[in-house]
């Protein structure tokens, strides 16, 4: 891609103190770099891709199976109850919709700020966060027990009843926040796939020449093309940019908009867009770490990404962890009774593991990526990166289900015990993440050739300063 | 009522339409079934009526109709095919009637739609109920459309018709009877005392026994030794300023709690801070919600009890023999001399009473005391009543009779002997022995399923009856819908063996009251009927005089026989079995219990110490923790030859070294509502430890079980004592000296609104007032609540989950040391907040308020997110996670369809939730909406009153007032302006329309 406006790459200096490295490691030419992504659509699958197929279609059909299930009898299959009327649903809901800020923030926000790094792996990670809204969406329509009544109403239409939606609940900003999300976040990802999605159109044959170029919509890489094709980027990534932050304060609303001791909080909105955008990043990191070993991409896909990633990661968890700080010296400083139970009740009632096990997995396992030689160790990081996105799912848990459960009047308390449905739904929504994802690296351009050969040339010529 | 189409001659048209090909071909069998489709009679017209004859028919037919509808005394009942006047469909009709068990009855009030009996609540003119119902009475309409219930004559096992039992009954019933024996329940009903006595007469030689596993023989017992004659002891809690309860639950299970409580209740309601209240002491081994309702209670052995009431005696200057230290420690001796001074400052003014399960001689001593402080013509009146054996003794007759050969037939009428008779009689072995054991009722039991002839008996809604209670306060019991099946009532069945003249259950009834009845009969029959009760009719007030000698030597003799060493158990009844006759009742068993709320099943409770006595101190954590289940450890109890495993529960506030064991549960052979709840404890229950059994072996056993409980344990972490702004509790004193001391437990917040409210100025706002102070957490409410508006039950596997369902939570909380706690209840249903939090996060605007300030659920549409229910700061509102009402209990999954007959139970007036939808009190909008209708009808305001919402209805104590808030006249209004009025949750602004009278305690001053 062939951006004019930038040429010195100040920004990429300013993060690249410690580690050395180019963005594309062994130098390769342009064909090189087709080559080798579209190589990975091109070529027979693998068997290992076939078998991990396999693992993750199994796994969707177990959600699928979960849901008829649900739908057939009722909510009650899972594990919640009164007082905790939301426990493992809206978790997982919150959870995946976090997982997908990752994307937005490397497409949009990385790309308005010319962070050239996002180019090995932006592709990847906007795919996640389509993949991850279609995961969360999941939840709020089946988790009131009878999907086809949530599609029916929760949509704003004119009807014979003369009924319309309540605007003031956040539920009702929910469906407007991640619905929008959702096709924003799909627009930006096929706009950026246009011209990847034209190579290996020219370069296939038969079927999937028709179908490819098909979705292509004609792209024939004329300047005129290119210049409308930035201008469209750049005006969706414009877009995006609010949605990054908008999605999950909405989200935040949720329980920010409430009365309920642990949910009535300001501080929500901030809290929970960094981190978001903080279990994104872990996630779309331990994909990658995976992906890239796996297809043979590491020269696309270097250290110095993970290395950047690792950083933001960083930062979120910081924030995370400040944040966790201030909730807790704000229920101490006010000295509401509910308030201050609520907070205690965390560290020290029943669920004191899960909260103490999100402290863990979110302030202090990313402690040790301060260090350059934790952060370009491959094995640690992922290691890292799975207790992020444990802690990160603990971190909704600690919220929803803790403050639920033990509330204003004590007469009402219950405890919550997930069923076997609850976990089996959960996993079985990974394996439809897992499922796309699989056929998303088989049939789509997983890295944006375009871009990467952009980003090439830039180091070739820092290269050549050196 | 339909005329016959064959006897309308008109001209025949000339093509002739049909209908079958039986038709056409005119057979004669075809002709006789014609004939027996339409009712009986309607078919006795003459052939060839007139047009004239037939507009007479007519024209009677609809008069007919109407009189069916004013509740015209003819027998049949016909379904309504055609509508009748006055009888405006969609309206119901209420009839009242009277609801019998364990020898008293209490006069019910029946709501019907279309027929079909929907909701009982008291009956406001029988002197007993005053409009209340208890638990019982109320989920008693589930036992006529329980699936479970007998439903069919049987005789070896096979089917067999009414008039096949008849036909046999002159060979069954012959001779002088003299192998010829009855057992029956303890008979609250003169028609069938009177049947009784003549088939007694008809058969000379034989016996009947009646039996109650819970008896009151004792109470009579020690009257009689009081007074050396039978004498009825009848409390009036009303006249007594200071009430000393002795192991006596006189406001939970008692044959009159009803009238206990309201009277309880008059003496309790501070008006203003001048009120003075009553002052109850109670003493008592487990916590009874008398004993949380008390001012002081006192923990100790049911063993005890005799040496505490020794020990007032002897204060009292009585020689009664008193222990040498008094039973209970240092507090109960400190409690003991304020009671005593109390006493003495309140002669004629106030009681001492003791409870069914302890001996004679604590009656006596009782009744004694009452005399020495001139209680006796006062709080105590004295009635006539009749000599009679125990119903232990009667029964221990009839098992010698059985064992010895002599029984050739046994009819036994209801009950269930071969489940809960004493367990060294072995009834069931002794059973057997009769040759024709003919059992009469409607639970399919373990006695029915002995028997050789089943006869099925009508439910006491399908059958004609009458009861009486121990004043002789008597009332009429009247069908309110044909037998569901073919039963027939006690009083049909002795007619019939008896060969009486008159055998329909209406014409006994009414031969046994036509003596009673002056002037016009009919008109005054009509009118008893109507009401429900007879007029005047009472037992004799009696005056006597307690034989102070034979009291205190009774009460030396059972002080020297009574062994209060080691583990005592004490049998007492099940506020969801009562004694098993409940057991498959769905709602009786899901109302959680009133002090340890448990549901579906019952426990062995001890104190902490006797759990840690036992090595079950691990099982502490029971008090800690907020689970909905909870493992409990199993014990062993050996007693005797019984031997029971039950789960062991530590229950705050029971006295050390007792067992407390509920019956009624763990039944072999019950419907499908009652398989598997509970453990049975009969097998320890001995003829001669009937109530409190000494001598027991108990030890921890391997295995645990758990339990389902609809509130935690964990009331009594020190979290929790800092929240006393929930329930607010301050001494009568305290509120004498400040009488905004309710109102300062918490801090008042200001009334800061973001945002504008909404005005409510619509000139009907409906709000509500709680009086905790009368309020002892009975259940009533519950399970009226659960009647009127549909609400499901959802059974031990759902509540376990934390998702039972009644609209009106039950909150129990404790407060002190968990061996010595106190208790408060606290009802909890939808506030109806005025700026109610749940309504602006429903994304589909399914719940929104009314202009008269309901908080209002639109049913068809909520989607079910249940965000209302996280936004609820008093979590009152229920889920169905399950199609609850169409699927069978505890089984929700795919199939299982509920069986229909319990559908025919419904209000009709009340949506019936599907699942995924939410629902949670609605004030009884329903009833609201049938008021304002009415009004408008008549073109006037709703009258102060006039809406009663069916809570409120069925309060015993009267504790709720519902109305028009916007009325400062009306009775809620008032009720708000008093100083004791608080809104739980005040700080959160949200301004419930619910608000709470606070609970004032009346300790003795020296006391406090």
């Amino acid at each position: 891609m062939a951006d004019v406006a930038i040429k010195p790459n100040t920004q990429i200096d300013l993060l690249n103190a410690t580690i050395d490295q180019p963005l594309v490691t062994g130098v390769p030419s342009y064909h090189e770099i087709t080559e080798s992504v579209a190589r990975i659509v091109e070529d027979k699958p693998t068997k290992l891709w076939f078998g991990m197929l396999a693992v993750t279609v199994s796994l969707l059909g177990m959600l699928l199976v979960m849901l008829a299930y649900l739908t057939a009898t009722g909510i009650g299959v899972w594990g919640n109850n009164i007082p905790v009327a939301w426990a493992w649903d809206i978790t997982n809901f919150v959870w995946w919709i976090g997982i997908g800020h990752a994307g937005t923030l490397i497409s949009a926000i990385l790309f308005l700020l010319r962070q050239r790094w996002r180019t090995g792996i932006n592709r990847a990670a906007e795919a996640m966060t389509l993949f991850a809204v279609a995961c969360a969406a999941i939840y709020p329509v089946f988790h009131t027990g009878r999907p086809w009544r949530a599609l029916y109403w929760l949509f704003p239409y004119p009807n014979t009843m003369q009924m319309w939606l309540n605007f003031r609940s956040p539920l009702e900003w929910d469906v407007f926040a991640v619905s929008t999300y959702g096709t924003v976040s799909l627009l930006f990802w096929y706009v950026g796939l246009l011209p990847d999605l034209a190579t290996i159109r020219d370069r296939a044959t038969g079927l999937r020449r028709t179908l490819y170029g098909f979705f292509s919509l004609g792209w024939r890489g004329s300047a005129h093309h290119w210049k409308h094709y930035e201008l469209a980027y750049m005006v969706l990534a414009g877009l995006s940019t609010p949605l990054v932050l908008s999605v999950h304060s909405i989200v935040s609303f949720d329980f920010a908009v409430s009365v309920l001791p642990g949910w009535h909080t300001t501080i929500f909105p901030p809290y929970f867009v960094a981190g978001a955008v903080f279990s994104g990043f872990g996630m779309v990191l331990t994909l990658l770490i995976i992906t890239r070993k796996a297809l043979k991409v590491e020269h696309l896909i270097t250290l110095k990404h993970i290395d950047y990633m690792c950083k933001v990661m960083l930062a979120t968890s910081m924030i995370v962890g400040y944040a966790y700080a201030t909730e807790y010296f704000i229920a101490w400083y006010g000295g509401v009774n509910g308030e201050q139970f609520a907070f205690y009740n965390r560290l020290f009632g029943p669920y004191w593991w899960a909260t103490w096990s999100m402290i863990f997995c979110n302030v202090v396992a990313p402690l040790p990526l301060w260090w350059t030689a934790v952060r370009t160790n491959i094995t640690a990081v992922f290691i890292i990166t799975i207790f992020v996105n444990i802690g990160m799912w603990f971190e909704r848990f600690v919220i929803i289900a803790i403050s639920l459960h033990r509330d204003f009047l004590p007469s009402s308390w219950e405890y919550f015990q997930p069923t076997y449905v609850d976990i089996l739904t959960y996993i079985g929504s990974m394996g439809l993440f897992l499922t796309l994802y699989l056929l998303f690296i088989k049939f789509l351009p997983m890295i944006a050739i375009a871009e990467v050969k952009g980003a090439i040339a830039q180091d070739i010529e820092q290269g050549a300063h050196h | 009522m339909i005329v016959p189409i064959q006897s309308i001659k008109k001209p025949q048209p000339a093509q002739q339409y049909w209908r079958s090909a039986s038709q056409i071909a005119n057979t004669a069998k075809f002709q006789d079934w014609m004939h027996r489709e339409f009712p009986e009679g309607a078919s006795e017209l003459p052939e060839g009526s007139t047009r004239r004859n037939l507009l007479k028919f007519m024209g009677a037919t609809l008069a007919l109709a109407g009189l069916t509808a004013c509740r015209r005394p003819e027998e049949k009942i016909v379904p309504l095919v055609k509508g009748a006047e006055h009888l405006v469909p969609g309206k119901p009709v209420y009839y009242n009637s009277v609801f019998t068990m364990a020898g008293s009855s209490a006069g019910v009030m029946v709501e019907t739609h279309d027929g079909r009996p929907t909701k009982i609540e008291g009956n406001p003119n029988h002197p007993h109920s005053l409009g209340a119902a208890s638990t019982y009475a109320q989920a008693s309409i589930l036992g006529l459309y329980d699936p479970d219930r007998i439903a069919q004559h049987k005789k070896d096992g096979n089917a067999i018709q009414w008039d096949d039992f008849a036909k046999e009954v002159p060979f069954l019933f012959a001779g002088d009877g003299a192998k010829l024996r009855f057992l029956s329940q303890r008979i609250a009903s003169p028609s069938y005392a009177r049947l009784k006595g003549e088939t007694l007469k008809k058969f000379p030689a034989a016996k009947w026994a009646e039996y109650e596993p819970l008896s009151g023989d004792t109470a009579k017992e020690g009257a009689r030794i009081a007074f050396g004659r039978p004498v009825a002891a009848n409390y009036n809690f009303e006249a007594a300023d200071v009430v000393v309860a002795l192991d006596f639950d006189f406001l939970g299970m008692d044959a009159s709690t009803l009238l206990n409580a309201r009277q309880w209740a008059s003496r309790r309601r501070v008006r203003d801070h001048h009120d003075h209240m009553n002052r109850v002491y109670v003493a008592e081994s487990q916590f009874s919600v008398t004993g949380g309702a008390a001012d002081h209670r006192l923990r100790m052995k049911a063993g005890d009890i005799l040496a505490f009431t020794q020990a007032i005696a002897s204060k009292l200057g009585l020689e009664a023999g008193a222990p040498a230290s008094v039973p209970g420690g240092e507090k109960a001796s400190k409690v003991l001399d304020v009671l005593v001074k109390d006493l003495q400052a309140h002669r004629g003014k106030s009681l001492v009473a003791a409870g069914p399960r302890q001996p004679a001689a604590v009656h006596a001593l009782a009744l004694l005391i009452n005399q020495t402080l001139g209680n006796i013509g006062a709080s105590v009146q004295l009635l006539n009543a009749t000599e009679s054996t125990t119903e232990v003794e009667q029964l221990k007759q009839l098992v010698a009779d059985l064992n010895g050969g002599s029984v050739e037939t046994l009819v036994v009428f209801g009950g269930n002997p071969v489940f809960d008779a004493p367990a060294d009689f072995d009834f069931a072995t002794a059973y057997g022995k009769a040759k024709t054991r003919i059992y009469h009722g409607e639970d399919d039991n373990e006695t029915a399923a002995v028997s050789t002839i089943i006869l099925q008996a009508a439910h006491y809604l399908e059958a004609w009856g009458d009861g009486v209670n121990y004043d002789g306060a008597a009332a009429i019991q009247q069908p309110m819908i044909s037998p569901l099946f073919d039963g027939k009532s006690q009083i049909e069945v002795l007619a019939t063996i008896i060969g009486a003249e008159k055998k329909r259950g209406y014409e006994i009834i009414q031969e046994t009251w036509d003596s009673a009845l002056s002037g016009d009969k009919a008109k005054a029959w009509r009118k008893v009927i109507h009401d429900g009760v007879i007029a005047g009719v009472s037992s004799a007030t009696v005056s006597a005089t307690v034989n102070q000698g034979a009291v205190l030597e009774a009460a030396k003799a059972q002080a020297a026989v009574k062994s209060s060493d080691g583990i005592e158990l004490v049998f007492v009844p099940s506020s969801h079995c009562y004694d098993g006759r409940f057991n498959n009742n769905a709602w009786l068993q899901e109302a959680p219990d009133p002090i340890t709320k448990l549901t579906w099943d019952n426990a062995a409770l001890l104190s902490l110490a006797t759990a840690k006595k036992l090595g079950l101190a691990d099982d502490v954590y029971q008090l800690e923790t907020e689970a909905p289940s909870f493992s409990s450890q199993f014990i062993s109890i050996k007693l005797g030859s019984g031997e029971v495993k039950i789960p062991a529960l530590i229950q705050p506030g029971h006295a050390d070294d007792s067992i407390t064991l509920t019956l009624g549960f763990g039944r072999q052979k019950t419907g499908q509502v009652g398989e598997g709840t509970g453990f049975n404890v009969y097998p320890l229950r001995n003829s001669a430890g009937m109530s409190i059994a000494a001598g027991a072996t108990v030890a921890k056993t391997a295995g645990t079980y758990e339990l389902a409980s609809t509130q935690d344990h964990g009331s009594l972490t020190d979290v929790l004592r800092t929240r006393t702004e929930i329930v607010r509790e301050v001494t009568l004193d305290d509120f004498h000296k400040d009488h905004h001391a309710i109102q300062h437990i918490a801090h008042e917040h200001p009334e800061f609104q973001l945002y504008e409210t909404p005005a409510y100025d619509s000139p009907y706002q409906w709000g509500m007032t709680v009086d905790l102070n009368t309020c002892f957490g009975c259940n009533a409410c519950l399970v009226a609540c659960q009647s009127e508006n549909n609400i499901a039950t959802v059974g031990k596997s759902q509540v376990l989950m934390g998702r039972e369902m009644h609209w009106v939570r039950m909150d129990r909380y404790y407060t002190g040391s968990v061996e010595d706690a106190q208790m408060v209840a606290q009802p909890m249903a939808c506030q109806h907040c005025e700026t109610a939090p749940c309504e602006n996060v429903c994304p589909v605007a399914a719940t929104v308020h009314g202009p008269d300030g309901l908080n209002e659920m639109a049913y068809n549409r909520c989607v079910g997110t249940r965000y209302c229910s996280n936004n609820c700061p008093y979590k009152v509102r229920r889920f169905n996670f399950f199609d609850y009402h169409n699927k069978r209990y505890d089984w929700f999954t795919l199939g299982n369809k509920a069986p229909e007959i319990a559908s025919l139970q419904y209000n009709p007036d009340v949506t019936v939730r599907m699942r995924g939808i939410m629902e949670k009190c609605t004030y009884c909008v329903q009833r609201i909406a049938h008021v304002r209708i009415q009004a408008k009808t008549e073109n006037r305001p709703i009258r102060d009153g006039e809406i009663q919402t069916a809570c409120q209805q069925t309060c015993p104590a009267q504790a709720i007032e519902f109305g028009n808030v916007a009325d400062p006249e009306s009775r809620v209004s008032k009720a708000k302006k008093l100083d004791t009025n608080y809104a739980v949750l005040q700080e959160l602004n949200v301004r419930p329309r619910t608000t709470y009278l606070g609970r004032l305690r009346n300790p003795h001053p020296e006391l406090v």
